[in-house]
């Protein structure tokens, strides 16, 4: 009896060779071995070595539906090429958001992410977290990066952790008041001047109601974190904070408590905000794009999202600073380099980002191109240059811009402190989507009741580190 | 080669054994190794997660803090109330439309095939295509379902926005999805019910209620028990419609589910423990009917 | 018609029967049209509006104008024909594996008894009574690093087949089917000197046409309807199934796309539902009543 299960276990462990033989040959091997560059240096300070053949993966390119950008990114990498022949940049498109939170984090889980991938600023802990991101400090220099003197260091300093640089930024943005001009015009409201305070605000929305038709003078999420992210900015403008300097929920406070009994007279007591709620991100750039919708906090690229995926004009469109005006919520993203690259890889890919996003005049600051291929130019967006850089872009820009600049006057002339998001940032956010969702679904929520609750979510979110 | 001692007949025997053996276990391995690795690992793994905490890649044990940790956040035992709520409303609607609607398709004469086949449609249709459809029927603006109440001069209802009837309406939407399947197998189950007892309950005088209540009833007992059953399980781990329809939150959290908070423990926040802990609970309660059921179509194959 | 039901055919019979009766069917055929084939011409309809139309309130039961283009412009931004496609194949080898090594298993634990197998069917059926989404987290986990052979099976078609395979209700229904083939026609056969896996081919499988046919809808029904372990096992947008594909562009598209893109999404199966209703739905019955 005792060969036979030996027997047994030899020939189950052949047949069990088979199959585990059968499913590897057909999984992707994610990263594991990579194309190892001939000749490579690694000396991070020395440039690319021309002979060095390089093959980067890079996501978010820009999918089939974005035809125009597409075939930037084409011509990109052709010109990029010139000066390159030896690095292959193998694009890879999504359609609809580069980045879907619960995505992002299956795919650093898996470590599935492509050579430079796609963050947001605030995804750099979970990055980290995951052991994700490789340390680019001596690659991202001035030599290899012109203009990295003219970048806004506080948005580099976001994507630094403990003195060590982990990305480069692409696009930055503040978040303000978007308006929709024609609603307001029709409102007998001056497009030009948005609202200032959230008084003002209030006021416009009911003139835009008053309209009718179902058109909804100011719209809120209330869930998939949205909600709580709204809910920060708001804070933001009027000068509160979600998480205090002691690391504990700072908002069950009268600044709180504004935010939730303005947001109620608006829904209820003026019905200045639609009767369809639980709304998500997508869901009031439909609205806004069909003409159903006045105002909604935003940032500027909103604009673009309407006008490429929903159809709508950019005159149609304006911009102010966000209510109350005392910091606005700042994000952005950029690009990471995945942990285990070759020196040879970050190399091309630094040179490759350079040329794509951070070069005035070139990529996707190259105006005067994007206006020919019918891209929207002169949207306050990406914003990360200052001093001299920035004068050059603006200049450039203007004599380029395909959509009426003086739209986003108000925003531009007004601008606010930009703040981070509060950290923990997703998770805080979902309890206070409950606050979102129960002040705009409940006539007779209790605003003491559901900062309270929140608070001690928050609490307990934050306690748990 | 060390002589055996066994007489040739049983050497004989052994071999055809072994041979027998052997060729059994070969048709087996594929199904065991996909068993190994996607089943019975994981489900260790479920226990072993549930008492262990990773941190910055680095695993230790924890003991009952994950547990401590769910019980102690206040949207757990909301999660559970509502999976309840969700779980007694899908029972009364989705365990008694599809058999009253049994019971009235079984009477017809006819357009019986065509009655099956619409409520059978929905089942074909991708879920998530029946969901969208539905959040536009809700909304309260446009959708259809106002409109409709409109027209019968019925007051509009919130739907998914109002805590009172945001489950409900996830629970109508679900059953429109889901109802097909129990209907048609109810539909069989009536048919083998011997007429003679119908016949035998009239010359006892007993209306149309009473019939239902002491013959239909206690003959398809046995099916419909088993279905209750199936049905408790799998409304217990409801998680596509809340996360679809409410974004899984709904109107202060009032359709986060006990699934719905296990994908977010897990997938938003990367507190795997906690997702575990969590799992264990309702795997444990759920473990609990599911013997039930093994027993009880066990008794109906007797 | 021989059969009698709850309502006695003497009271059908009467008059009062005869119009009670025809009320109730004409109410209920009615009532049901609305209620299943309503949704679906409101889709198609919807789907055809222009975006004022569609934004407009009241809204307009049929289209003023019909914008085929919708249909165009979701059929092409959402890239239907790759997600139907990607389905249609995660289905059918989700099918085959199953097919294959389902059907050797519950040969095997049926007929050829192996020892340990009592304990094997025992294990594989305990798992049904864990339920399935509890164990989402610690699969995730374990194809995200496989062990022994150290695979990531993320992005990749296995991640759909192999799990399908743990189908210990498919083994089961195909296992008693397995037991109820009279052992004397399996004798004859081996007397023959055929080998088991000939005996399984030209004997069992073609006597199994029935539950072969059950356990493959469930196979295909399983993958199709399936939305949360395609969406954590396959981000890679390329590779998604049909569900997971609307929803995470259900944002990126105007509403009137959208709900073309519904009205396409559901046109494949629904027609295929048609034409095989009967096959279809008996079997399913067939499968869940002897569960």
């Amino acid at each position: 009896m005792r060969t036979n299960v030996r027997r047994n276990v030899a020939a189950a462990l052949a047949s069990a060779l088979a199959v585990t033989a059968l499913a590897a040959c057909g999984t992707s091997s994610s990263g594991d071995d990579k194309p190892q560059a001939s000749g490579s240096s690694t000396d991070a300070a020395t440039p690319l070595d021309p002979k060095a053949k390089v093959t980067i993966s890079i996501d978010c390119m820009p999918p089939a539906a974005k035809a125009a950008e597409l075939k930037e990114w084409k011509e990109d990498v052709a010109e990029f090429n010139k000066t390159y022949p030896n690095v292959t940049i193998e694009g890879r498109s999504t359609p609809g958001q580069c980045l879907e939170p619960p995505r992002f984090t299956a795919m650093l889980k898996a470590k599935s992410q492509p050579d430079v991938f796609y963050a947001y600023f605030t995804d750099l802990q979970q990055v980290l977290d995951n052991d994700g991101a490789q340390d680019v400090s001596a690659y991202v220099t001035p030599a290899s990066v012109p203009a990295l003197g003219d970048i806004d260091k506080s948005v580099m300093d976001v994507l630094r952790r403990d003195g060590k640089l982990y990305g480069v930024p692409t696009s930055n943005y503040t978040m303000g008041l978007l308006v929709n001009r024609k609603l307001f015009q029709q409102a007998g409201l001056n497009p030009d001047n948005p609202p200032r305070t959230w008084e003002e605000v209030r006021a416009a929305a009911k003139k835009i109601a008053a309209l009718g038709n179902g058109v909804a003078g100011f719209g809120e999420y209330s869930v998939e974190n949205t909600g709580g992210w709204h809910y920060t900015a708001t804070m933001y403008g009027l000068g509160g904070d979600i998480v205090g300097p002691d690391g504990k929920a700072a908002f069950n406070n009268a600044t709180g408590r504004q935010i939730v009994d303005n947001l109620r007279a608006m829904r209820w007591e003026d019905d200045s905000m639609g009767k369809t709620q639980l709304l998500k991100w997508g869901d009031l750039q439909k609205q806004m794009a069909s003409d159903k919708l006045g105002m909604f906090l935003a940032a500027p690229d909103d604009i673009t999202y309407m006008v490429q995926q929903l159809g709508a004009k950019y005159e149609n469109f304006g911009m102010g600073p966000i209510p109350g005006g005392a910091a606005t919520l700042a994000g952005g993203n950029g690009y990471m380099f995945k942990k285990g690259s070759s020196p040879d890889q970050i190399k091309a890919a630094v040179a490759w980002l350079n040329f794509k996003t951070l070069t005035i005049g070139k990529g996707q600051f190259q105006y005067d191109r994007s206006k020919a291929d019918g891209l929207p130019v002169g949207l306050p967006q990406p914003a990360f240059f200052t001093g001299a850089g920035k004068a050059k872009d603006d200049e450039l820009k203007a004599a380029s811009a395909t959509m009426p600049v003086a739209n986003f006057k108000p925003f531009l002339d007004n601008p606010v402190p930009g703040k981070p998001e509060p950290v923990k940032a997703q998770e805080v956010y979902k309890v206070l989507d409950k606050v979102m969702s129960g002040v705009l679904t409940n006539k007779d929520a209790d605003p003491a009741q559901l900062l309270g609750e929140a608070e001690k979510s928050v609490n307990q979110v934050l306690g748990n580190q | 080669m060390s002589a055996p001692t066994l007489p040739r007949d049983s050497r004989a025997e052994f071999v055809r054994a072994f041979k027998r053996n052997l060729t059994a276990h070969g048709f087996l391995i594929g199904a065991v190794l996909c068993f190994s690795f996607f089943s019975w690992y994981p489900m260790v793994r479920e226990f072993l997660l549930a008492f262990q905490k990773t941190e910055g890649g680095a695993t230790r044990w924890v003991g009952w803090d994950n547990f401590r940790y769910v019980f102690a956040d206040p949207n757990v035992w909301q999660a559970w109330r509502n999976t309840l709520l969700f779980t007694g409303l899908a029972l009364l609607l989705g365990f008694l439309v599809p058999f009253v609607v049994s019971l009235v398709l079984n009477e017809f004469r006819h357009a019986q095939g065509y009655l099956r086949l619409l409520v059978y449609l929905p089942v074909m249709m991708p879920p998530v295509a029946s969901i969208l459809l539905f959040k536009y029927f809700y909304d309260p603006g446009y959708g259809l379902f106002n409109r409709a109440l409109e027209f019968l001069h019925l007051p509009a209802q919130d739907w998914l926005q109002s805590t009172d009837t945001a489950m409900l309406s996830v629970v109508i939407a679900s059953t429109w999805m889901n109802m097909g399947g129990a209907t048609l197998i109810y539909l069989a189950a009536l048919q083998g019910v011997p007429g003679e007892l119908y016949e035998a309950a009239e010359l006892d005088g007993a209306g149309l209620l009473r019939k239902i209540w002491h013959v239909t009833i206690p003959q398809t007992k046995l099916i419909l028990s088993l279905m209750l059953l199936m049905q408790l399980i799998a409304t217990m781990q409801v998680f596509v419609e809340p996360f679809l329809l409410t974004g899984g939150a709904g109107p202060e959290g009032s359709t986060t589910t006990v699934v719905v908070l296990i994908y977010q423990y897990a997938f938003s926040f990367n507190q795997y423990g906690g997702a575990a802990a969590l799992g264990l609970c309702l795997l444990v309660l759920l473990a609990g009917f599911s013997a039930l059921y093994v027993r009880l179509s066990r008794d109906n194959e007797n | 018609m021989a059969e009698r039901t709850l309502i006695s055919p003497a009271q059908l019979g009467r008059t009062r029967g005869k119009i009670l009766y025809w009320t109730v069917l004409v109410l209920v055929v009615a009532g049901f049209t609305l209620a299943f084939l309503g949704p679906l011409y409101w889709m198609v309809a919807n789907g055809l509006k222009s975006t004022e139309e569609f934004a407009q309130v009241p809204p307009t039961l049929v289209p003023d104008s019909l914008h085929t283009a919708n249909y165009e412009a979701a059929w092409k931004v959402m890239d239907l024909a790759k997600l139907l496609f990607n389905t249609l194949y995660y289905a059918l080898g989700a099918l085959a594996f199953q097919l294959v090594l389902d059907v050797a298993a519950a040969y095997s634990l049926s007929r050829l008894r192996p020892v340990f197998g009592k304990a094997v069917l025992g294990m594989m059926l305990a798992t049904l009574m864990i339920p399935a989404t509890v164990l989402v987290v610690p699969q995730y986990l374990t194809v995200l690093d496989m062990p022994i052979i150290e695979r990531n099976l993320l992005n990749t078609p296995w991640v759909i087949w192999l799990p399908s395979v743990t189908n210990a209700f498919s083994i089961f229904l195909l296992k008693r089917f397995f037991d109820s083939i009279p052992q004397e026609i399996l004798d004859a056969a081996a007397i023959d000197g055929a080998s088991a896996l000939r005996i399984l081919r030209s004997i069992v499988l073609p006597m199994s046409r029935p539950i072969l046919g059950v356990v493959s809808i469930f196979a295909i029904v399983g993958v199709w309807k399936d939305f949360l372990w395609p969406m954590l096992t396959l981000p890679d947008p390329a590779l998604q199934t049909l569900n997971v594909g609307i929803y995470s562009l259900s944002t990126g598209v105007p509403e009137n796309h959208l709900i073309a893109a519904l009205a396409m999404a559901s046109a494949p199966t629904l027609v295929i539902f048609l034409i095989f209703q009967r096959n279809i739905m008996s079997g399913l019955t067939a499968g869940s009543l002897k569960g």
